[in-house]
């Protein structure tokens, strides 16, 4: 508590006669320095008030003899008032500096000095235009009845200038100067938050002038990144994307803002989809720059965890929601997708951008097939031709996650041999970097998994154990773990989704597979990415849907 | 219902007295229960929004108790004046105790304490009276910020903030006072004139007709749906008085930029038949004088030609149907004046020579 007072009072000293600076002098300077110190200042308020609120007024006078001083100052200032919340705040600082029980006439003439204070910041600025006043008066309005309006087409004007400005260029009466926007934006960084100044924040990030060079002030485009990610204020997307477009920081923070947000809560694809179409990107990104951006921050992100799942679940999810959005634009043809992704082959694209809803079952094999060829001629082919290498092939290929999972299921669902062309892929989808010697040994194994499943498919009944072993591992007495790798647990989990016999053992599989609690969140993120995938593609069996909710409920507890 | 009636015309009587020195007789009670009444009229509000029969018997009640009010005095006490008042009536009650010196400096501190209860009360922020208050406090500051940054006044009369906004307040109380009154808003509007200014009445009368819907012209209404002259929507009593009021009207046509006179004859076709009477008249004022070759005024009050040549310009540069009309009009009262084709004979000639083929 000693610390903080002292601490206060050096910050008191150094806002003192930071405010009389300002109050002497308004040039473009000390409003600049005014802009950029007032969400400090509203800090300082607030601590300030904090305090005053535990003391007696006279104690306030005699720890702080001038703060009458300061905080008639800061009526004084439009600025100030126009922010934020300073305005309240200041409002409660002077309700404390009042003496409820005034001993002598100078305490009553300091409160008759607050009341005056505090009327003034509440009907500060009357319109000093006589005519206004008069009308008004005469229609019987008082100014509380016709500010918000007065403000409104304050804001309408403004806003119908600069769409001038940017429909005509030069050639306007009306046209605003760059200096004359440049100060705009300025004072708008205070005014952001007030909802009345939407639409001229909007028209300030849409409207270019024919300047080359950016005439908007940079922190105007920080308080409304700001004001955005925060939701203090809405803006249609076209602005959002100006905004992105002309400050590339704020199109990071989003990025950060989107990742923090996942990063914070539960892997789950229903609120990962919430927070994707909340951030605005997928609709941002049918502009090929913006695009670009996003899906680089998502390959570092990649790469920086590893592959984490929670990333490839994002990307996945953003992938959908940005084709939605392209499709909704119908901007396919304005930009070609090579635009979006200039790192993979067009034909690769092409293929993989087909959603598996939009084809036939039947006919999921042969895209499979095809699309499976073409990774791995682009993989084996050591020159890497015109596009990038297997690297940027797989980041292409995960982008469609939806292929990688039909390629898992389709295996359990057909009785022949597993074609060599989904095992490569699916070797290829869990383990990129693998080596062509490698892959081969993956392929052999998931080979021998599968067949052992199959057969296990066609017996009248089995156990976990059985299962177990179908898993490759010896048939021991006593049950323990069972160790195998991400892909041949995918396997097992969609064995027991599909195979009408597994339903009853599945629990039982499934205690044997998670021994850690790694897996355990493995087994929880596949389980909810398959029940939101059945539900885009509208094709669960009604017991599948049912077994897979019912083991994720149960995981979930256990967590 | 009457009760709710009743509560309300003690209410507005309690508004009025709010910013009179009598509320140096008021006590901390009385501050609370003035509060506690708005309060109540706010929820009424809120909770009878949308029930048609309930605001329209309140809102019959508010306006036939403002023109009783407003008949007695030359500046009536704003007050309650429609439904949408009571929304914010504490807000306006508390505005008022709180600059109204009259109120003794003991009932002021509870007042403040009980508008000003300071952070953590419960409720949304921007719902609460402090909230409220303190976000009238930023618009008010913001308009400061911006007329002193950026803001530009506009030439383009409907475009400048502060004429709209008068020209909004001014149609608001028009459609508040339509029908229900026998003489019609004509007072209020004549009241407004004669304490001036002048120009700025003028000038908000313009802004007020361009921001209404145009005016029908009469072979649309015989053929398509067109705008319907529906009475209460303030515009057409605004009209309707003007257009009975020759010498106000004769300054709105004559004292209002060429442009904005215009735009508002091309709204309203009425308006722009007595404009070209008037035009008329103003011309056949003028004689040509021939030493020096130019159209000259008899009076010190006359339209010099420059004036009369640029008003016709403008019409000429509106919408059709307006600049047809107005080349008729020309072409016939050159016809009436013998049709000649050099200059110096007639002035609608002369005019037409000026304004060209194009214009």
């Amino acid at each position: 508590m000693a610390q903080d007072s002292v601490g206060l009072s050096s910050d008191y000293q150094f806002w003192m006669q930071k405010v009389s600076t300002w109050d002497q002098a308004s040039t473009v300077e000390t409003q600049q320095d005014t802009c950029l110190h007032l969400p400090r200042f509203q800090e300082f308020l607030r601590q300030m008030y904090e305090a005053l609120k535990e003391m007696d007024s006279n104690t306030v006078i005699e720890r702080f003899p001038t703060i009458g001083q300061l905080l008639a100052k800061t009526c004084r200032n439009p600025f100030i008032l126009a922010y934020d919340e300073s305005q309240k705040i200041l409002i409660w600082c002077l309700c404390c500096l009042i003496n409820k029980e005034p001993q002598n006439s100078g305490d009553s003439k300091l409160n008759s000095w607050t009341r005056g204070l505090l009327c003034h910041v509440l009907s500060a600025f009357r319109f000093d235009i006589r005519e206004v006043g008069l009308f008004t008066q005469g229609l019987g309005y008082a100014p509380a009845d016709y500010y918000p309006g007065l403000l409104k087409n304050m804001v309408l004007s403004l806003v119908s200038e600069l769409r001038e400005n940017h429909l005509n260029g030069f050639n306007t009466q009306r046209r605003m100067t760059p200096e004359r926007v440049r100060a705009l934006s300025r004072v708008c960084v205070l005014l952001i938050t007030l909802p009345d100044f939407e639409p001229l924040v909007e028209a300030l990030l849409t409207c270019h002038g024919c300047e080359p060079q950016e005439v908007l002030w940079p922190e105007f485009f920080d308080a409304v990144s700001e004001a955005f990610l925060l939701k203090k204020i809405s803006l249609p997307t076209s602005a959002v994307v100006c905004l992105w477009l002309r400050h590339l920081p704020s199109l990071e923070k989003a990025m950060l803002h989107l990742f923090e947000k996942l990063i914070s809560s539960e892997r789950n694809f229903l609120r990962i989809e919430r927070f994707v179409r909340d951030s605005l990107l997928p609709e941002a990104a049918c502009h090929p720059a913006i695009f670009r951006i996003v899906d680089e921050t998502f390959r570092y992100a990649l790469l920086e965890t590893d592959g984490a799942p929670e990333i490839l679940a994002t990307i996945q999810v953003f992938t959908r929601c940005f084709l939605e959005a392209l499709e909704k634009e119908n901007k396919q043809f304005k930009f070609a997708l090579r635009t979006y992704f200039p790192y993979a082959s067009p034909s690769l694209v092409t293929a993989l951008l087909q959603h598996p809803k939009d084809i036939p079952q039947g006919l999921w094999h042969q895209s499979l097939q095809h699309i499976s060829e073409m990774l791995r001629e682009i993989v084996e082919d050591q020159t890497h031709g015109s596009y990038g290498g297997p690297s940027d092939c797989w980041f292409a290929f995960i982008h469609f996650g939806g292929w990688a999972d039909v390629a898992a299921e389709q295996l359990l669902r057909s009785e022949a041999d597993p074609p060599e062309a989904v095992l490569w892929l699916l070797a290829f989808s869990y383990s990129p970097r693998d080596g062509s010697q490698q892959r081969a040994q993956t392929m052999e194994e998931v080979k021998a998994v599968l067949g052992r499943l199959l057969k296990l498919l066609r017996s009248p009944g089995f156990s976990a154990r059985d299962v177990q072993a179908a898993a490759g591992q010896s048939r021991e007495e006593a049950p323990r773990p069972l160790e195998c790798g991400p892909l041949i647990r995918r396997l097992l989990l969609n064995f027991l989704l599909w195979a009408p016999g597994a339903h009853a053992i599945a629990q039982e599989v499934i205690t044997l597979m998670a021994p850690t609690r790694e897996i355990t969140h493995e087994i929880t993120g596949f389980l909810d990415q398959t029940l939101y995938r059945w539900d885009h593609l509208c094709t669960a069996a009604p017991a599948s849907r049912k077994l897979a909710s019912e083991l994720l409920t149960e995981l979930r507890g256990q967590v | 219902m009457e009760s709710l009636l009743q509560q309300l015309a003690r209410f507005s009587e309690v508004l009025a007295v709010s910013r009179t020195p009598h509320v140096s007789t008021w006590d901390p009670a009385t501050v609370r229960r003035a509060l506690q009444w708005a309060r109540y009229l706010r929820h009424v509000h809120r909770r009878f929004g949308r029930h048609a029969r309930i605001r329209t018997a309140l809102e019959r009640r508010l306006q036939s108790q403002w023109r009783q009010d407003s008949g007695s005095g030359p500046a009536p006490d704003p007050g309650l004046t429609n439904f949408q008042a009571l929304g914010r009536c504490d807000l306006v009650l508390a505005l008022r105790l709180l600059q109204n010196r009259a109120l003794r400096e003991a009932v002021w501190h509870a007042l403040l304490q009980q508008v000003f209860p300071g952070p953590g009360v419960p409720g949304a922020d921007e719902d609460t009276l402090q909230g409220r208050l303190a976000h009238l406090a930023r618009r008010r500051a913001a308009v400061h910020v911006l007329r002193l940054h950026g803001y530009q006044e506009s030439p383009v009369v409907q475009e400048d903030a502060l004429l709209k906004t008068q020209a909004e307040l001014l149609l608001g109380r028009l459609r508040e006072r339509a029908g229900a009154q026998a003489e019609g808003p004509g007072g209020l509007l004549s009241g407004l004139w004669e304490r001036g200014p002048q120009d700025n009445f003028l000038k908000v009368l313009a802004a007020a007709l361009l921001l209404s819907p145009p005016s029908p012209r009469p072979q649309e209404e015989e053929t398509g749906p067109g705008t319907p002259n529906t009475p209460g929507e303030g515009h057409h009593e605004l009209l309707r008085w003007l257009l009975g009021k020759s010498d106000i009207l004769a300054a709105f046509c004559r004292r209002l930029p060429a442009g904005v006179v215009a735009a508002v004859a091309g709204r309203h076709p009425e308006l722009s038949r007595v404009y070209l009477g008037l035009l008329a008249d103003w011309g056949r004022h003028l004689h040509y004088d021939l030493q020096r070759g130019v159209w000259v005024g008899a009076e010190s009050q006359a339209v010099p030609w420059e004036e009369l040549y640029g008003r016709f310009q403008s019409l000429c540069q509106a919408p059709p149907p307006l600049k047809d009309e107005v080349r008729t009009a020309l072409e016939s009262w050159k016809a009436q004046d013998g049709d000649f084709e050099v200059p110096g004979l007639s002035i609608w000639t002369d005019l037409l020579l000026a304004l060209g083929t194009g214009a």
